[in-house]
């Protein structure tokens, strides 16, 4: 560019600032916790070595250190005095409390008040002492502190000289030295490097004596330099790289050799270094003419001042976005989806991540089981999750059911609300909602008054059955179990079922509908399974049966279960450690069914008589049902067909619902026996009664047809 | 004070990873003098171990230049209309776009869960914009992607700096003591030079995924 040529206009490179996350981050919490709105100046330290590589320019660095600890200090850069490779560098950061602020703020006399503090220092002579003062440099930012990007712009200031300084000759060091002057210039700019009362003093003078001995002397020596016969060379660290052109640091620093020496010939030194030592090759030594100026010499002129940084489409604000590594929450994310990565890269290759983190989860009850169940859908990366609940945080709740709180308690929260609520404290990327609702219940009978309500109440739930890809059952009672299992057989919702005795527990899935969701007209239960099953069990006669859901092993319809109970009836009385049990086994249940090509038509499967069978999945069996005891420390697989007489998921009553819809609902919640009838339980009950059955009392309702 | 066991696992003592750092350090700035040097950060006060005489620290390299293609090149910034201009000044050098590379911060940070060196990095364009997961992956040689995607052990993840206490990009440490042993297992060497070759080994792999390639002698676990 320019510089071959004698006489051209001497051209400087731009200084180039780099701003690193760490000056972000410490920015964000100085504001935070102690700038608040304060908007006045705030003095940093800029951090700047000089160019130690032939291909790339340094640039002045703006780190986590660079601001002041407390607000009050006024000298953050006495701690970092001596590093070599961090000259400090004095500057001014006005941090602004809105975007419209910082984009009114005056650049250009921002920009000439801090080129006024370097031609002050000038004049006073403190350039001598600290020469660093000539580096001074104006950084003005919005910190948008809740979505962690920042709006910046720095500023070199220069002192403008007019007109422009002309260069006589540039060249490599090592053109324009001797050989001997270029070693003796090398050794002593070492040195300077080494100490660390000088290491990071970026102005200074070379000296070479006559014999070609250089010395290096602070510019405060310079009176003394110019008595004795010596060339003197005005050296600076120079960030820049390219061999035709000196770094910015040199236009002030000539403007101060200039006005405090009158010196209009000024041969300088950009010194450079590679490998941490002198490069005389890459460092450049030329001669700058400086026109005298008649305005320099008044006391009261300020050069103009140039030296706002632009990128490289000439724009002067810059804007940075620190979101992925400053945003809580995107963090919290990252770090979430890491755990379960990692089970994917090394135990299970074929965890499907992101179908669990699209299966919208339909929890019904809030209670200790669904709390649970929440917490360990969320620990398996499920991110959508609905609960249903109609209660309200009771006191005795918080100890057991662990997504509520004492405070919660006292305020009476719903719990569906206060769940929801308490999900997204825990996790705030779940999407999760919480729905107050009743779900009607047989036995309960409706006044007609009321009629309206649940009939609303089945319509929302059906809804929400609908918009679903999976079902928990996790209420307290048989009966209010029942609607959601004929809903979710209607269609054919992969469902998920706990229940609690005292000290007993239940797991189990529900197979599929019994109907095909578009056919109504088929009542058949085997024409409605899905045809893979069908392909499956092409060698028997018949196909292999569905699996059974909550009430297909129950010889009653399901009644109210609570009215003329004593306290602890009604309540569900349980050891504690029964819910989380049994709730993570429902949850690694349903993990299991979405990971099961086959889904909710796939077969039931025990631990040793399906070898071949189970080898094939990677979480291992898929079970149809878990019950455990606590009292024997004792868990057991089972499965249970479903039966042609199931008051919930058989072919009939499904049927039936299709047919008269609500009115069979509301047929079936205020005519108990209805139900029996319809499936002929009634029928089968009376049969039974021939033989000395003892059925299972009504706690679990249980009994099983245990295959094994 | 190197201990007897040291290494046979694959696995690094922590009590031994600063001998390793250090003759990592040496080594590096003997073979590679293109790139800047590795640092010792101290950081024995950082929980009061120094009273307990245990040297706590890791190892650094800032700034290492990576040169990036300028299709690959992203303008970060939205610019407002009404920004200020600069006026013309013809003493300030007009620079062609040149300077366009991404920065790499590279740290070896010793994992006290998994006992083994866990390599940390961040990578900024010049103004000091943060590169994402996918800007990085984009600069990483077409090799180091095709095993990025295969292997199991060097998949990139955000972690917390356990020093800086920001969040770094790092190689997953959960494979390197089995890769590592199979490294190990071949040399016939004593423990002491074990430890000093550990890092050396280590990074002969785990710098390929950057395209840092050692120069073979400084491999040979004699040089």
């Amino acid at each position: 560019m320019s510089g071959e040529r004698k006489g051209s206009i001497l051209q400087f490179a731009t200084f180039q600032s780099s701003v690193d996350e760490g000056f972000w981050h410490g920015l964000c919490s100085l504001k935070l916790n102690k700038l608040k709105t304060d908007e006045s100046p705030i003095s940093i330290t800029g951090f700047y070595t000089l160019c130690s590589n032939p291909h790339v320019s340094s640039h002045l660095n703006l780190l986590a250190e660079s601001l002041p600890t407390e607000p009050s200090d006024e000298s953050p850069t006495a701690a970092t005095h001596g590093n070599r490779n961090k000259c400090s560098v004095p500057g001014t950061l006005y941090n602004t409390n809105t975007y419209e602020g910082y984009q009114s703020l005056d650049k250009k006399s921002l920009l000439k008040a801090e080129g006024k503090k370097i031609w002050d220092d000038i004049r006073s002579g403190k350039v001598e002492e600290d020469s660093s003062v000539l580096l001074r440099f104006l950084i003005i930012s919005f910190a948008d502190l809740k979505r962690f990007h920042f709006d910046y712009s720095v500023a070199f200031p220069a002192l403008a000289l007019d007109p422009p300084a002309t260069l006589v000759d540039l060249k490599p060091a090592s053109e324009w030295f001797t050989a001997e002057e270029a070693e003796s210039v090398s050794v002593c700019c070492n040195e300077w490097r080494k100490s660390s009362l000088t290491a990071d003093v970026p102005f200074f003078l070379v000296c070479i004596s006559s014999n070609s001995q250089a010395t290096v002397r602070p510019l405060k020596d310079f009176k003394a330099c110019q008595h004795e016969d010596f060339k003197i060379l005005f050296a600076f660290y120079d960030p820049y790289h390219g061999p035709n052109n000196p770094g910015w640091p040199l236009r002030n620093y000539l403007a101060f050799i200039y006005a405090r020496w009158n010196i209009t010939k000024v041969p300088f030194l950009c010194y450079r270094e590679n490998r941490g030592f002198a490069d005389m090759g890459s460092s450049l030594v030329g001669e700058a003419i400086i026109e005298p100026s008649q305005a320099w010499q008044d006391e009261t002129h300020v050069p103009q001042v140039i030296g706002w940084e632009v990128n490289s489409k000439k724009k002067v604000s810059r804007h940075i976005d620190l979101s992925t590594s400053m945003d809580p929450t995107r963090m919290v994310i990252s770090a979430a989806d890491l755990n379960l990565k990692l089970m994917r890269w090394r135990q299970l290759p074929s965890l499907n991540l992101n179908m669990l983190s699209s299966t919208k989860c339909l929890l019904l009850g809030a209670g200790t089981l669904g709390c649970q169940v929440a917490r360990m859908l969320m620990a398996w990366g499920v991110r959508k999750i609905t609960l249903v609940d109609n209660g309200k945080v009771a006191m005795s709740n918080p100890l057991r059911q662990s997504l509520y709180t004492f405070d919660d308690s006292v305020k009476g929260d719903k719990k569906a609300i206060a769940a929801a609520e308490s999900l997204r404290k825990i996790f705030p990327a779940v999407e999760a909602e919480g729905i107050v609702m009743a779900i009607p219940m047989p036995g309960h009978p409706v006044p007609s008054k009321d009629e309206r309500g649940v009939l609303d109440d089945c319509t929302r739930l059906c809804e929400l059955i609908e918009s679903h890809d999976a079902v928990f059952l996790l209420t307290d009672t048989r009966e209010s179990r029942w609607l959601p299992t004929l809903l979710c057989a209607n269609a054919n919702k992969l469902t998920v079922t706990a229940a609690l005795g005292f000290d007993s527990f239940m797991v189990m899935r529900h197979g599929s509908g019994p109907l095909s969701a578009t056919d109504e007209s088929k009542t058949e239960p085997v024409g409605s399974l899905s045809a893979d099953v069908e392909k499956m069990s092409l060698s028997h006669n018949d196909s292999k049966p569905r699996l059974g859901c909550y009430f297909c092993n129950d010889v009653v319809a399901p009644v109210d279960s609570t009215t003329n109970r004593t306290l602890d009836q009604q309540c569900t009385v349980t050891r504690p450690g029964l819910a989380p049990i049994a709730s993570a086994l429902a949850v690694e249940l349903f993990v299991g069914i979405l990971h099961h090509p086959l889904r909710t038509s796939a077969e039931a499967e025990f631990g040793n008589s399906l070898d071949s069978g189970s080898g094939e999945q990677p979480l291992g069996i898929l079970p149809h049902q878990i019950r455990g005891a606590l009292s024997q420390f004792s868990q057991m697989i089972l499965v249970g067909h479903s039966s042609n007489s199931c008051t919930a998921c058989c072919p009939t009553v499904v049927a039936e619902y299709r047919k008269r819809g609500l009115d069979f609902v509301l047929q079936a919640i205020n005519h108990p026996t209805y139900l029996e009838d319809l499936t002929g339980l009634t029928e089968l009950m009376k049969s039974a009664n021939t033989f000395e059955l003892d059925w299972d009392d009504a706690t679990d309702n249980d009994d099983d047809f245990v295959e094994i | 004070m190197v201990s007897n066991n040291a290494t046979c696992d694959g696995s690094l003592l922590s009590t031994d990873f600063q001998i390793a750092a250090k003759a990592f350090a040496e080594k590096w700035k003997k073979f590679n003098s293109d790139f800047p040097e590795w640092l010792w950060i101290d950081c024995s006060n950082r929980l009061g171990f120094a009273a307990h005489g245990v040297s706590d620290g890791y190892l650094s390299v800032q700034n290492v230049f990576f040169k990036v293609q300028s299709s690959l090149k992203e303008e970060h910034g939205e610019c407002s209309s009404n920004d200020y201009e600069e006026p013309f000044d013809n003493a300030t050098l007009v620079q062609s776009a040149g300077d366009d590379g991404h920065r790499y911060d590279f740290h070896i940070v010793y994992s006290f869960s998994y006992n083994v060196p866990v390599l940390y990095f961040r990578a900024h364009s010049c103004d000091g914009q943060l590169l994402n997961q996918d800007e990085i992956e984009k600069n990483l040689p077409t090799e180091s992607a095709k095993v990025l995607t295969e292997s199991k052990w060097t998949f990139i993840t955000q972690q917390e700096h356990p020093y800086l206490n920001r969040p770094w990009y790092t190689l997953h440490p959960c494979g390197t003591s089995e890769w590592m042993k199979l490294l190990l297992a071949n040399e016939n060497s004593t423990a002491e030079n074990r430890v000093e070759q550990y890092l050396i080994s280590w990074f002969s792999v785990v710098g390929q995924v950057f395209g840092l390639k050692l120069p073979l002698d400084m491999v040979k676990s004699d040089g």
